[in-house]
């Protein structure tokens, strides 16, 4: 029997001419945690309306739980649990009567309700403000405050999916450790959890699978070591170039190998190995002396680096095509 | 020494699909969690109930000089008529509108609830709302005018209960269908409608005739014949035609609403 609590399979799903899932596959078992990655408008967002039956996928299936999704969406909702991207509609409600109204929704007695929501409190440390009112004005209750209280209304019943969407917005770093401990407790008791963020930085601490999206589409997918590289001791050599200045690593020899290399703005990334750092400083603080970087930095590589990669690779390969399907079309012209 | 093993405590999430909460506990809990929403505002809504009473009955009193009782009636028990359309048709779109900019609505369709529950909740709590302004209303019509009521209490009580649906039903529809700024325009609008244009505190017939063909069939002048037959039994009655209207007006708004609440775009 298969213990996956999301199936999805050749998802599709159109905004006019945009397609903003293009054949998404993507699977959450019990008890994994996973973390969908992608820049802004990579159709993250209606991957999960799509879960939750807030639209209608064009093609491709979704299965919660063993549920067909787009089949009997409401059934389906009954298995996730989200925590939207938008704040929750706290409004006149207090932390504690907002999480146990979520938790009696989804059945739990008033005493269970009440009980689970106090223990919310002291995990999330939220009971300072546990029994203050959020005001309509947006007064009451802090923006961090707000999203904790979400995150515990999607997190106080036992469901077989959870989906948090960008969870951590606006809460302060000590609560936000609390709350990757408790993202990673859901996963340990049992759900699926479905992490959609782009703070690569931070889903790499509690994710046990990473999927990547860009423009709608898959571009990569495995565990975070596996998307890392070859070698957790690579190295990564960032390059801070002059405005307008050209990318020193392609122009000229490098003396050591490269093995991927990414150019984000006014930054150029390479991950090379860590046998090559003393060559690669050499050669660094030479291009420095020259003038021909602003600086450098020297660093471990971290999963940044191969999610960078992965998008603009997609982006490069996108715009190629782009570029060759329009000068086809010119030279038809 | 034998190995050591630590077993990982049992897991908590069932497998399979949960199972619902009763209808009955659904219900409740998203009434308290609307009534805390709204419902915080309810002494505002009856402080502007009781404001939008004075100004009909006693305001347009004072543009008839020498009002007789049967314009004074019609006053006095059409007020609360327009009171229930305000709310339903003004006050409640506003809030749902409101609602759809602010991603609440996004946010409560997205629970694991039936989606007709989150209509009748909101419904329930609109009906509390709208509710009060008949008592308040008869108070202010006894203090200025004085005239003795004939309550037919099953009549006003349906009549009541019913109007109030509609509007907000209506009112909800035009929410759901329409760009939130342009709900909240049309409701403005219609609030002009319900006072000067429709026959709910003058008698139908210092209307045009083709004008007293389109109230027929539009909710308002049914739904004020109606209350009024219930507030004044023994001048006053009231159409099965007029009942067959407003369950009319009813039905539509609710179809409405509620395919906005349950379809996927």
């Amino acid at each position: 029997m298969s213990t996956a609590v999301l199936e999805v399979e050749g998802l599709t799903r159109r905004f006019g001419s945009t397609v903003a899932n293009d054949g998404v596959d993507l699977r959450v078992r019990a008890g994994e945690v996973v973390g969908l990655l992608g820049h802004n408008g990579a159709g993250k967002t209606t991957l999960v309306s799509q879960v939750v039956g807030l639209l209608r996928p064009h093609a491709g299936s979704i299965r919660v739980a063993g549920v067909d999704a787009t089949v009997d969406p409401a059934t389906a909702r009954r298995c996730v649990a989200l925590q939207a991207q938008a704040q929750a509609p706290l409004d006149g409600l207090t932390p504690r009567s907002a999480i146990e109204i979520a938790a009696r929704l989804r059945g739990m007695s008033r005493a269970d309700a009440r009980s689970a929501a106090e223990a919310l409190a002291d995990e999330l440390d939220i009971r300072e403000w546990f029994g203050r009112r959020a005001r309509p004005d947006g007064g009451g209750l802090s923006g961090g405050v707000r999203r904790l209280t979400a995150f515990a209304m999607a997190a106080v019943a036992p469901v077989p999916l959870v989906i948090l969407d960008e969870p951590t917005n606006d809460v302060d770093a000590g609560r936000r450790r609390r709350l990757w401990q408790m993202v990673r407790r859901l996963g340990d008791e049992g759900a699926g959890v479905l992490l959609v963020t782009h703070n690569v930085a931070e889903a790499e601490q509690v994710v046990d699978e990473l999927v990547v999206l860009n423009r709608g589409r898959v571009v990569a997918t495995g565990s975070p070591s596996q998307l890392r590289g070859s070698s957790n001791q690579d190295l990564r050599l960032e390059l801070s170039l002059h405005p307008d200045g050209s990318d020193p690593s392609r122009n000229e020899e490098v003396p050591f190998p490269i093995a991927r290399r990414v150019h984000v703005g006014r930054r150029v990334l390479l991950a090379i190995r860590a046998e090559d750092a003393a060559a690669a400083v050499a050669w660094a603080t030479m291009l420095r002396s020259n003038e021909r970087i602003e600086g450098y930095a020297l660093a471990p590589v971290t999963l940044e680096d191969a999610y960078l990669a992965a998008t603009a690779a997609d982006d490069a390969a996108v715009d190629a095509t782009a570029t060759a399907t329009a000068t086809e079309e010119l030279a038809d012209a | 020494m034998p190995e050591s093993t630590t077993l990982a405590p049992p897991a908590r999430v069932p497998v399979g699909v949960p199972p619902r909460a009763s209808l009955w506990t659904i219900n409740g809990t998203l009434l308290r969690w609307t009534m805390a929403q709204t419902g915080a505002l309810l002494p505002l809504f009856l402080v502007v109930q009781a404001l939008i009473a004075a100004a009909l009955i006693l305001g347009f009193g004072f543009l008839i000089p020498d009002i007789d009782t049967r314009t004074a009636q019609f006053l006095s028990t059409g007020a609360p008529t327009v009171l229930l359309m305000v709310i339903g048709l003004v006050i409640c779109p506003q809030g749902v509108a409101q609602a759809r900019t602010s991603g609440t609505f996004t946010y409560q369709r997205a629970l694991p609830v039936p989606r007709v529950l989150l209509l009748v909740s909101d419904l329930i709590v609109w009906l509390v709302i709208a509710l009060p302004g008949i008592p308040v209303t008869i108070l202010i019509a006894q203090l200025r005018y004085g005239f003795s009521y004939s309550i037919d209490w099953p009549l006003l009580l349906g009549a009541a209960i019913l109007s109030a649906i509609m509007a907000t039903s209506v009112g909800y529809a035009i929410a759901v269908l329409l760009p939130p700024m342009l709900a909240q325009l049309i409701s403005q609008v219609l609030v002009f409608f319900v006072m000067l244009f429709s026959p709910i505190t003058f008698p139908e017939s210092h209307l045009p005739g083709w004008f007293q063909a389109v109230h027929d069939v539009l909710p308002f002048r049914p739904a004020a014949d109606l209350l009024r037959a219930g507030l004044l039994s023994d001048d006053f009655s009231a159409s099965g035609r007029d009942l067959v209207v407003l369950f009319a007006w009813c039905a539509l708004g609710l179809a409405i609403s509620i395919r906005a609440l349950v379809r996927r775009g």
